[in-house]
């Protein structure tokens, strides 16, 4: 068996590439015809959105396809085809020469393996170490991805680390042997933006260490801007564009990417308008379909003529040399997707009139523990999920509800609509308190209030057509005959672009984002007057988080409808929210109007989200307040600030004794910042980045 | 003028919706073992099922002899070999074995259909609502099913027959069939706890969902829920469960059958048969052959339906069953 | 893991509580009277009264049931009606030989069916795979005493390997003649054996599907690495579940081979005593196997409690 590797070849070369699943379901055409190359001491950028086909190439690369898989085209590395590669072959380079990283480093960690012993069996097969010696190594190397205390986590389980723990030691596995080449498969996704940016960091400083090619997968393009020097682009299993990094955001050449840039909400504003966003029209190429002698964005391409629909466009180089599957590539610019309309503002907060008002909320979990279950003394308080939150919603606007995970959004969510009952405090809708159990409220008042979740695949009852929900909302909310309750079905459907033929179908026959279009068009069934959006949009690809968020506003727009938006993404919250709530353990941060919350001076809390969110601009300074661990748990009142603990800003011990006061912000009476630092400072210490702990 | 009077008979509308009632889920059920007889087991398990199945309904009526009466004189028709006049070969007391395995279907089926449907019905109905209100009471109920479980099934199953069997039912009407009742009784109650404890954790699982809570935000009662929102939701699941609990029952009851205390007299019994053919081992072995073939296909069968349904269902195998 | 243990006895204690209410009102408060089942045809008045009074059963109910149970407490579980003589003496040689067939009959089973339950789950839809599916399948569908009585015709009547019966002679143990225990304890490893092994065969499925695995395939490890550092451990853990819920289990199953055998263990005292209706040994004995289910199912959850680091340490 030979090695070595063949003069002159790159280190990765895929060309023509097509992986086809042969199932008992149907054939897959996961990857229809991919090409990319990549050299040592690269970071290519892979991205494209959820079916395009970019992890089964991921996977390719490390021979690791299903025996359903049939692999065409030819991809080597270092100039041997790897697709024709035998088992042992392909153990002696798998964790060795090539290594990977995975998207989930929960699940990707042997749970009954301490995580030092996983690193250790990589060393000791492929470099023949010592057991003594692979100790020593695998402590070097959780010191290069920058663990904590690197002579302990060894010991430790992978339940007992955080999320950025786990990815941290999957990276350090993936180092073990100096691959020479590295894929990363969404290293990032799942995990918090404030995980993610110090994860980014550290990849960013491995590429300037590491003598490897980087293969980097991600669908995030904000991503993909900070890690990337070229990025490839795949579309219904096609790389549809090649170009270095800052071509590919200044300049893209096929209009799908154009399309994808203008589809993601910018979280600063710093013209101040916010443009309307671009919504990519119907879906996916289905991965099912046979390939044809056209191109396959064709349908939903903006700028689309006849020779798109009778040849099939070659990879061509274009102007700014990058390549490019549109045949008229030379006419891609970024009007062809928006005219830059600005977004219409809602109408201003003073006038509305108020709607909803959130009194002192509380929600805990759980009930005190005793040491013996029935007796003894009590030893576990509950879990303070949401406390004292206040916060008013006025007619026709919306307040975006920001923090990560664990911070109490999705419990502050379900303890307003009612699914969960409150501990404490009230919510009152249009002046009357509602009752804490949605059960127990009025006809009128489900009416007034809905709500719009996560999980579109999980919103629609699988063994129920599609009508299902929205001719029950109907029955329940309006005083309609079943005929009528037909027709405004119909009609609901069409609001939210969808066509009457859909109502009959089950919700595995839609995609995602028509299935989210269906739970808004039951959300809209009952003319509500507040609509709760849980994460509406983030299992949601951009082109289509891109549809919802549009017809949301429209629907704000025409009805006068308010909105609570909660969302993780700040670009997101920033382009539908006129009011902003910053929640960190359950306690308020921040709040006040959407363009004061985020720009400074904030709460050091909000000045972290925003410094950790990536921004699609390669050009984009990368920001350096990072922060470590993951929102605490609340089982006692908190003495002093929930944040103290993480918070870059930290000025002394009464962070941790005393209570923060509620300190005005300098542009509106509505901005609040629950903080010890004078709101002077703060700005002042905001603009010069001065001051960090 | 002639006015067109549509005569409205009450039967024939009865009858209509009757049928329009019954035509979804029997759809449903068609599609569903269109589905199972699409896998590899359920192609062999459907049709030994449904021979057992035609053997209990016209079984006794085609048996070429009787299956109860003894056949004189003894010592010219007793533990006859097979041959062509008994296919299977006599018993001790000169029955037909084939005869009588073909009446011994019957009641077999009969009690382990009722007592396992039984047990599937409540266990379905406490598990849903157990799980969906969830709190103290659930805890409660929970609690009750794991001390029925904590009786073997066939423990509890001779307890019941030993001591009940053998004194009078409380009501007449019941004398007649009493040993069957009980055993139905006795099977549903195994059966309840076990069904109920699953049912309960897909229900767990379910009330979570969106839809679920989409549900209640829209107003509806926890009846509806219930029954139009997470039942649909909990058959395939439910049909697993029910092919796996059917065969438990069978194992059961014709274990009890083994030890003297099955299905009442006069049907044959087929662990009774089996039981009784010990003596004969040696000298007269298809005296066991027969019911032992017989015992075996059925839940042979039973179980390879269960193994289809459980891919059919896209479940992952094997994991429903204790 | 302190709390986990009182939790869990409390709660066997009050299940075993329960369990003694049930059969105590299944066995003698239920309708029609236990004096005149057990003596049937010889019933006569006096024969009736006379019963009656030794049994205690003129007494109330709740007395009655205080007085069973408050014995059973202190381990006298009154007299055997038939055999006139206190059951605390009967049972311990009977719990015995149940015990010694039970370990040769799991000792026999557990380890083989573990081993085709993972070769096959790691080879999902090979032949072998295919092989052990069906030999697994047909085992949990037959009963034991159909396996029994076809053991008994094969290597007793048949082939005179062993013999057809395994009583024991009193006096004597079933070490003194093991090979009596061949046929019951392979009857009783046959339905235990597919059981264990179809269970065994789904979690390395499962556990072969995770992305664990998946990384440390690519991480270059030899497949023998793999699936015995990474797939085995996680399989394992409610495999083992299952086997100590089996060894509960099993007793159903022993009730039935020891009657198939004639093997002097509990289940055939369990059933004479039926037979002969001697109700105080058939209280005792179900109450004996009930709580030998009961601890077994804690023993289960205790070992998967310490195998399993995410619990261990949570």
């Amino acid at each position: 068996m030979s090695h070595q590797p063949i003069e002159g070849a790159p280190l990765l070369e895929i060309e023509d590439l097509a992986v086809t699943f042969y199932t008992p379901r149907g054939t897959v055409r996961a990857v229809r015809d991919a090409s990319l190359t990549l050299h040592r001491g690269e970071l290519v950028g892979l991205v494209g959105e959820s079916g395009c086909g970019k992890s089964t190439l991921a996977f390719a690369v490390m021979g690791y396809l299903p025996g359903t898989a049939e692999v065409g085209g030819s991809l080597r590395f270092e100039g041997r085809d790897i697709a024709r590669m035998s088992e042992p072959e392909l153990r002696e380079l798998r964790g060795n020469r090539i290594a990977m990283v995975y998207q989930d480093p929960a699940t990707s960690l042997t749970p009954t393996m301490r995580v030092g012993a996983q690193i250790a069996e990589v060393l000791r097969e492929h470099l023949g170490m010592s057991a003594e010696q692979a100790r020593e190594r695998t402590v070097e190397l959780f010191e290069s991805v920058r663990l904590a205390d690197p002579g302990a986590v060894g010991m430790r389980f992978p339940h007992e680390l955080s999320g950025g723990q786990q990815q941290r030691v999957v990276i350090a596995m993936a180092l073990a042997c100096d691959p020479d080449l590295l894929i990363m498969d969404e290293p990032t996704t799942g995990l918090d933006v404030t995980t993610e940016a110090t994860i980014l960091d550290l990849i960013a400083d491995l590429k300037t260490r590491v003598n490897a090619g980087i293969l980097y997968v991600s669908h995030n393009l904000g991503v993909i801007a900070r890690v990337a020097d070229r990025v490839v682009v795949m579309y219904a299993g096609q790389t549809i564009e090649e170009a270095a990094v800052r071509d590919l955001f200044k300049n893209p050449r096929h209009p799908y990417t154009a399309g994808l840039l203008s589809c993601v909400p910018k979280p600063l504003a710093e013209s101040g308008a916010v443009t309307k966003l671009t919504a990519i029209p119907g879906s996916v190429y289905p991965a099912g379909e046979e390939g044809v002698d056209a191109c396959l964005f064709a349908d939903r391409c903006p700028s689309v003529r006849d020779a798109c629909r009778s040849e099939a466009p070659p990879m061509a180089p274009t102007d700014v040399g990058s390549s490019s599957r549109c045949l008229f590539w030379a006419d891609v610019r970024p009007e062809i997707w928006a005219t830059g309309e600005e977004r219409e503002e809602t109408p201003a907060a003073n006038g509305a009139e108020e709607v909803l008002t959130a009194k002192s909320l509380r929600r805990f979990y759980g009930k005190w523990k005793r040491k013996y279950i029935f007796f003894g003394p009590r030893v576990q308080p509950p879990v303070r999920a949401v406390s004292d939150v206040d916060f008013k919603v006025g007619r026709g606007r919306t307040l975006g509800i920001v923090g990560e995970s664990g911070s109490g959004k999705t419990t502050l969510a379900r303890a307003i609509v009612g699914l969960v009952p409150l501990t404490g405090g009230a919510t009152v809708l249009h002046g009357e308190e509602l009752e804490r159990d949605v059960d127990d409220r009025t006809r009128g008042q489900q009416a007034a209030m809905r709500m719009v979740f996560q999980n579109p695949t999980a919103s629609l009852n699988p063994r129920m057509p599609v009508r299902h929900a929205i001719l029950r909302s109907l029955k329940k909310f309006t005083g309609l005959n079943s005929r009528e309750r037909r027709e405004r079905a119909v009609e609901l459907m069409e609001a939210v672009g969808l066509s009457a033929v859909y109502l009959d179908r089950r919700p595995d026959e839609l995609s995602g984002g028509q299935q989210q279009r269906v739970a808004l068009a039951g959300a809209f069934a009952g003319n509500a007057d507040v609509i709760v959006a849980d994460e509406a949009v983030s299992a949601l690809d951009v082109s289509v988080q891109a549809q919802v968020l549009n017809l949301l506003k429209e629907h704000q727009r025409e009805k006068g409808a308010s909105y609570i938006f909660i969302s993780h993404d700040l670009g997101v919250v920033r382009y539908v929210s006129d009011e902003i709530l910053v929640l960190y353990a359950g306690h308020v941060a921040e709040c006040g109007p959407a363009d004061d919350v985020l720009a400074a001076p904030s709460h050091p809390y909000t000045e972290a989200l925003l410094s950790a969110a990536p921004v699609p601009d390669p050009d984009a300074e990368p920001t350096r307040i990072r922060l470590e661990g993951a929102v605490p748990t609340l089982r006692e009142a908190f003495k002093g600030c929930c944040f103290a603990g993480r918070c870059p800003r930290k000025i002394g011990p009464i962070c941790d004794d005393t209570p923060p006061p509620a300190r005005v912000g300098p542009s509106s009476p509505e901005h609040l910042i629950y903080c010890h630092i004078p709101v002077d400072e703060l700005a002042e210490m905001q603009r010069s980045g001065v001051g960090l702990r | 003028m002639a006015a067109t009077v549509v005569v409205r008979d009450p039967w024939t509308d009865l009858l209509r919706r009757v049928a329009r009632a019954l035509a979804l889920p029997a759809q449903r059920i068609a599609s569903a073992l269109r589905l199972v007889l699409r896998t590899p087991s359920g192609r062999i398990g459907l049709p030994i099922l449904l021979m057992h199945l035609i053997l209990a309904t016209v079984g006794p009526w085609l048996a070429p002899y009787s299956a109860t009466e003894f056949q004189e004189p003894l010592a010219e028709y007793q533990l006859q070999p097979p041959s062509w006049q008994f296919w299977m070969g006599t018993d001790q007391f000169g029955r037909d074995i084939l005869s009588r395995v073909m009446s011994g279907a019957t009641s077999l089926i009969a009690v382990s259909v009722s007592g396992a449907a039984l047990g599937i019905a409540l266990g379905t109905a406490i598990g849903m609502s157990s799980g969906y209100r969830g709190g103290r009471i659930d805890e409660f109920v929970m609690r009750v099913m794991d001390g029925l479980m904590s009786f073997p099934s066939l423990l509890l199953a001779l307890l019941v027959m030993s001591m009940l069997a053998n004194r009078p039912a409380p009501l007449e009407i019941l004398q007649s069939n009493w040993q069957n009742i009980l055993i139905v009784v006795t099977i549903g109650v195994v059966t309840l706890p076990r069904v109920a404890r699953v049912i309960r954790s897909v229900t767990l699982s379910l009330k979570t969902l969106e839809f679920v809570q989409s549900a209640r935000l829209r107003g509806e009662r926890a009846p509806y829920i219930i029954f139009r929102e997470i039942l649909p939701n909990t058959l395939p699941v439910l049909g697993v469960e029910a092919s796996v609990r059917l065969s438990y029952a069978i194992l059961t009851i014709s274990s009890l059958g083994f030890l003297g205390l099955g299905v009442q007299p006069p049907s044959p019994d087929w662990g009774l048969m089996l039981a009784q053919s010990r003596q004969f081992l040696g000298s007269a072995p298809w005296v066991a052959l027969g019911p032992a073939a017989a015992i075996a296909s059925l839940v042979v069968g039973v179980n390879l339906v269960a193994d289809g349904v459980k891919q059919a269902s896209g479940l992952p195998r094997e994991k429903a069953a204790t | 893991m302190l709390r986990f243990l009182i939790a869990r006895l409390s709660m066997i204690g009050v299940t075993l509580l329960v369990v003694s209410g049930v059969i105590f009102v299944v066995t003698e408060i239920l309708p029609g009277d236990v004096a005149q089942m057990m003596l049937k045809q010889e019933a006569t008045e006096e024969r009736l009264a006379a019963l009656r009074a030794e049994l205690g059963l003129d007494r109330p109910a709740h007395v009655r049931y205080l007085d069973w149970i408050g014995g059973v407490v202190r381990g006298d579980f009154g007299d055997s009606y038939v055999q006139k003589q206190p059951i605390s003496e009967i049972l311990p040689r009977r719990i015995g030989h149940s015990l010694v067939l039970a370990l040769f009959a799991l000792a026999l089973g557990v380890p083989v069916a573990v081993a085709a339950g993972v070769w096959a789950g790691v080879r999902p839809d090979t032949l072998w795979d295919r092989v052990v599916s069906t030999v697994g399948l047909v085992g949990i569908s037959l009963p034991e005493f159909v396996t029994g009585v076809l053991l008994m015709l094969v290597l007793a009547s048949t082939l005179h390997w062993l013999p057809p019966s395994s009583h024991i002679i009193s006096g004597s143990t079933p070490l003194t003649r093991p090979e009596i225990l061949v046929m019951p304890a392979l009857t009783l490893t046959g339905v235990l054996f597919a059981y264990i092994m179809r269970m065994t065969r789904a979690n390395v499925m499962e556990v072969m599907q995770t992305p664990y695995v998946r990384t440390a395939v690519l991480k270059g490890l030899p497949m023998r690495q793999v699936i015995l550092r990474h797939v085995l451990p996680n399989a394992m853990l409610p495999t083992i579940t299952i086997i100590a819920t089996n060894f509960g289990w099993m007793l159903g199953g022993l009730i039935i081979v020891e009657n198939v055998f004639s093997y002097p263990g509990l289940g055939q005292l369990l059933l004479r005593s039926i037979q002969t209706r001697d109700v105080p040994l058939l209280e005792a004995l179900s109450l004996l196997i009930a709580a030998t289910y009961a601890l077994s199912n804690l023993l289960a959850d205790l070992a998967y409690t310490a195998l399993n680091p995410r619990i261990r340490y949570a």
